[in-house]
């Protein structure tokens, strides 16, 4: 209790370096502190690892947890076997790398899964083979419109809804100009989603969207003033978003506008990246609370990770994502028969029965049920790039906007509101 | 008048597009994307340059200069978090880049000299895949940024920014194009050079030291990509990926130069980067404006072909 | 005529044990890399007659793939139509598309050629990643941001086993096609042409028309090749068809030899089959790249036969021995 005291107070105000925080001993499954033994339980997870970006950190943290949880007693004595695999960006990987977890190794349950293109791939055999995907990190729209994936992050149509408010109700914004990239389920979804909102506050909004081929960013920037906004939304993977930033100091706008963000700046080495000009002036809408949070999870997500992860893994949010993914999956076990626990059926539908976790990672409920459309987490707070760090300044918010409407229909079905 | 045809034929094509997309506009914000197009076409030129350089002394395009650069760079920003000094760490890239050029000259190009050019294209993409295998392994994907001093000082153009890395850059292409002139019209080994590229043979028959006029090609076109990295590095971004890859509009803007003419080169370069920018103010091609530069490199090639000559006789 | 060869039996050999054998042997993820390789052979096959026969140089092969691919999901969501009829419109407009690339290509030889095919693959990389492969959504461009809608494989092969078996005999066929062209009067043309462009021209064979025909047939069979792999995953994304896949798809059938069917082959197995057993290997993804790239350096400096050339070469020697 001592130790988890102390190290929130070091964690709260700044963002520390990953792993300092957190000494204290992780807390996993039953708990016992003796390893489980006999026939492991099969559970599968997929992340993308190559050339434009490495999504690898929420299966880095999910694997971390089911470790925790194997040394701790396993789900009613048996291990968890975790089998990762990369699907490099590439679709046929995606494929091949989902045949080879559902049909050749059988496992019961997907978890962690974090990736651009492995979900629209393969959310057809989860839905023919009956299999639940507890995904981490979901990038586009389909992975959203499925009826057997969930994820705990939000993706980036809540997170820019999300920037969106804050810039209309904090920063004064009128017109934001929402800058995507030229994918229809990535950016014209989630940009056109900030339109929508603006429209219905009666301001306005425009979409810019980038080829991602493209190496210029100039004309985006270039196409979003003209687009006679007053705030920029910047709403691109981490890369991208860092050159954009970066054009824009060229032309000295950090005072011009206001600045908000999506999701992909929140991460550690971005502030460092942007460098003193940005501090105070960018305002990142998170989907998961903050990295250096000193709640119950938080802290047992940092103190996993420092007992059963690797120095190198990244402490991000896709981790804490990944890491919840693990620990609601597990606690779902749990709570099952130990007959059924190699039934992927009984697995899958003890998942769907999975209504109001909380934690504090996140702001809402985190729920499943049975539907085609699952995006439990769509409340989230707002971080601004200061100092070498980041700081809260707005807690957990609910996003507004037509396109919620369904899920909040769904929430109140299922007792949640 | 005949040479300068072409010049006029780019030309053309630019007034051309701002007639079409930016006619309507008020000249402020059509000047912005004027400006935002000559500085991103003058990075493809840069590239184009490079590569036509080693082309025209040795027959090779070289399709490494990208990952060659992106190395450099990568080493450079890696020195710079140790707290080496800005000036040796550029000074660094720029010598891997050139070692590395060298490297691939010296010891793998002779063994393909007598090989079809394409086959020696691809036999440099073979190269560049190991560069950059091992740059993306030593360096995983995060977030960096490379910085010079000269971002910080700017000029404004027709109510541009223009900072003067980008200056560097312009300039830097124009000091090219003049100086590898000056260098193939008035010193031996520039006329050795030339003398190679017509006529590999003939030229080692009449005593041309080859492997000494090509390595001497091969530094150059080191020296240039490591430049080009660092420029790349700055201004694209500081992903070894793309970086690499940014030798595809590199080779259209060698396209547009027929391979050959550098002057042509970075006209070439300049229409694409002001084609593409110009576009944007399209609200119906904006998203697919990246296609402009191989749209302009196939229109140069067909024009080129007219007439029943082979225009591409050395090939 | 119709005498077929030691290289021919062997051929057939192989892809009817392969067909009776691969898919029961193999697991589900080896049944999806072998469909997709496959389908590479077929696009590789492609590269390669153009390279041996004609010496042309085709760097946008895979997207031309992209382009087979791009038609069969359009036909599939916008009719109710078999899957062989949309195969069929599928190569159809993409040999179209060959001969359009073809008309500013007539002229050009060697790196010229190669470089604007490249200059075609690289536009075609930028119009897929913009407006991206149909997946059951409205209008021209036919893309919704959900779930793809389901994709109708041939009624005779709905299975992952039956379509890897289908899309092995179609790629059997395309080397038939391929063969019998090459013995009947365009391929004398393209011998022909090959040695000498003038002394074709002399002897009164249509250089333009046979070269033209040349780009059809290996854009036929990219967009056959597209519209396989479309079946197999029932999708497409763009990053497939980058048009450094291409080039790195003409690299592979250089290293595995152009001149001969098992040419291909290699090129599809190493393009597809390689990666995935390093993965299974855990080597990391860019390292992969380095072995890669080290494979091409060596191949081309020493081999330019490539692999088949160097098998068929020991083959060959022994028979000459005994």
């Amino acid at each position: 209790m001592n130790t988890k005291l102390s190290a929130g107070l070091l964690a709260a105000g700044v963002l520390l370096a990953p792993g300092i925080a957190a000494a204290s001993t992780p807390s996993c499954g039953a708990n016992t502190g003796e390893a489980a033994t006999g026939a492991p339980i099969l559970i599968g997870g997929i992340h993308g690892n190559a050339a434009p970006g490495d999504f690898s950190s929420a299966t880095d943290a999910a694997a971390a947890y089911f470790s925790c949880v194997n040394a701790n007693g396993g789900v009613h004595g048996r291990p968890i076997e975790y089998m990762v695999e990369n699907d490099q960006w590439n679709p046929e990987l995606a494929a091949r790398a989902a045949a080879k977890l559902v049909t050749d190794a059988g496992v019961v349950a997907m978890v962690g899964n974090s990736s651009f293109v492995e979900m629209s791939v393969n959310a057809p055999l989860y839905a023919s083979s009956n299999t639940m995907a507890m995904a981490a990190g979901c990038a586009a729209s389909e992975c959203f419109e499925s009826s057997n994936i969930v994820s705990t992050n939000q993706g980036p149509l809540p997170s820019s809804v999300g920037a969106a408010m804050y810039a209309v109700e904090e920063l004064g914004a009128t017109s934001v100009a929402c800058i995507g990239l030229a994918i229809p389920s990535v950016g014209n979804w989630s940009c056109g989603a900030v339109e929508e909102y603006m429209a219905s506050k009666g301001l306005s909004g425009a979409s810019v969207l980038m080829n991602p081929a493209a190496p210029d960013v100039n004309s985006a920037l270039l196409e979003a003033i003209a687009s006679g906004a007053d705030s920029m939304l910047v709403n691109l993977p981490v890369g991208l978003g860092i050159a954009y930033f970066g054009v824009a100091q060229e032309q000295d706008l950090g005072d011009v506008y206001s600045w908000t963000s999506s999701t992909p700046i929140y991460d550690a080495s971005v502030p460092g990246a942007l460098g003193d000009y940005w501090h105070g002036k960018v305002y990142v809408s998170a989907e998961l609370t903050q990295i250096d949070g000193d709640g119950p999870d938080n802290l047992n997500w940092q103190a996993v990770m420092d007992a059963y992860a690797s120095e190198d893994d990244p402490r991000d949010i896709f981790s804490q994502s990944g890491y919840l993914a693990a620990k609601f999956f597990v606690e779902t076990l749990m709570d099952m028969d130990p007959a059924q626990l190699d039934d992927r059926a009984a697995v899958t539908d003890a998942i769907k029965a999975i209504n109001g976790k909380t934690s504090d990672l996140v702001c809402g409920p985190y729920y499943v049920g049975e539907a085609d459309r699952h995006m439990p987490n769509h409340a989230g707070i707002i971080v601004v790039v200061k100092d070498g760090g980041f700081e809260k300044v707005r807690d957990c918010f609910e996003y507004e906007g037509a396109c919620f409407d369904g899920l909040i229909e769904a929430e109140k079905a299922l007792g949640l509101r | 008048m005949q040479r300068l045809l072409p010049y006029l034929g780019y030309l053309g094509i630019m007034v051309l597009a701002y007639a079409l997309f930016a006619s309507g506009k008020p000249m402020k914000v059509a000047g912005l994307f004027l400006v935002s197009g000559l500085a991103v076409g003058s990075l493809y030129a840069l590239g184009g340059i490079g590569m036509v350089v080693l082309y025209r002394a040795s027959g090779v395009l070289n399709l490494a200069s990208g990952a060659i650069g992106a190395l450099g760079v990568m080493v450079a920003w890696q020195l710079q978090q140790w707290g080496w000094a800005q000036p040796i760490t550029w000074g660094v890239a720029i010598a891997l880049a050139a070692a590395l050029s060298l490297v691939y000259g010296r010891l793998i190009a002779p063994g393909l000299a007598w090989r079809a050019p394409v086959v020696k294209a691809v036999a440099t993409l073979g190269f560049a895949l190991v560069v950059l295998g091992l740059t993306a392994f030593a360096w995983e994907d995060d977030v960096r940024k490379f910085t010079l001093p000269t971002d910080k000082a700017a000029v404004m153009i027709l109510g541009l920014r223009v900072t003067v890395t980008r200056l560097i850059v312009v300039g830097a292409a124009f000091a090219l194009v003049a100086g590898i002139w000056l260098y193939l019209t008035k010193t031996r080994t520039g006329l050795q050079m030339r003398a190679l590229a017509n006529d590999r043979d003939l030229s080692a028959m009449i005593g041309v030291n080859i492997l000494r006029v090509e390595s001497i090609a091969w530094g150059i076109a080191g020296v240039i990509a490591g430049f080009t990295g660092l420029m790349f590095g700055d201004l694209v971004r500081l992903e070894p990926v793309v970086i690499t890859f940014m030798v595809i509009p590199a080779v259209t803007a060698a396209i547009c130069g027929r391979l050959d003419n550098l002057g042509l080169v970075l006209m070439g370069g300049l229409t694409m980067g002001v084609v593409e920018s110009l576009l944007t103010l399209s609200p119906a091609l904006k998203s697919a404006r990246p296609v402009a530069p191989f749209l302009i490199a196939a229109v140069v090639l067909i024009v080129m072909q007219r007439g029943q000559r082979l225009l591409f006789a050395r090939d | 005529m119709t005498k077929i060869t030691p290289s021919g039996w062997a051929g057939t050999i192989f892809f009817v044990v392969m067909i009776l054998a691969l898919p029961s042997l193999s697991g589900g993820q080896w049944i999806k890399i072998f469909t997709s390789t496959s389908c590479f052979i077929i696009a590789a096959s492609g590269v390669a007659f153009m390279y041996a026969r004609l010496g042309m140089v085709s760097l946008g092969q895979v997207a031309l793939m992209g382009v087979g691919g791009w038609i069969m999901l359009r036909m599939n969501h916008a009719f109710n139509l078999p899957f062989e009829i949309n195969l069929a419109v599928a190569g159809g407009i993409t040999m179209v598309f060959g001969w359009v690339l073809a008309i500013p290509a007539l002229r050009m030889r060697g790196l010229y050629l190669a470089l604007i095919t490249l200059m075609a693959a690289g536009g075609l990389e930028v119009i897929f990643s913009t407006y991206r492969f149909p997946n059951g959504g409205t209008g021209f461009w036919g893309v919704m941001p959900s779930v793809a809608a389901p994709f109708r494989r041939p009624a005779i092969a709905t299975s992952d086993a039956a379509y890897l078996r289908y899309v092995m005999l179609a790629t059997f066929l395309g080397f038939a096609l391929i063969e019998a062209h090459r013995r009947l009067a365009p391929g004398r043309a393209w011998a022909m042409i090959r040695r000498s462009e003038a002394a074709a021209l002399a002897s009164g064979v249509n250089v333009i028309y046979y070269k033209a025909w040349a780009f059809g047939l290996s854009g036929f069979l990219a967009g056959i090749a597209g519209g396989l792999l479309a079946g197999g995953l029932g999708l497409l994304d763009a990053a497939t068809f980058r048009a450094s896949e291409s080039i790195m798809l003409f690299a592979l059938a250089v290293v595995g030899g152009a001149r001969f069917w098992l040419g291909a082959v290699i090129a599809g197995v190493l393009y597809r089959v390689l990666p995935a057993l390093f993965n299974d290997w855990s080597l990391d993804a860019d390292l992969t790249l380095v072995i890669f790239g080290a494979a091409l350096l060596h191949a081309i400096i020493t081999a330019p036969d490539g692999l088949s050339g160097q098998i068929i070469g020991l083959f060959s020697k022994r028979k000459g021995q005994s």
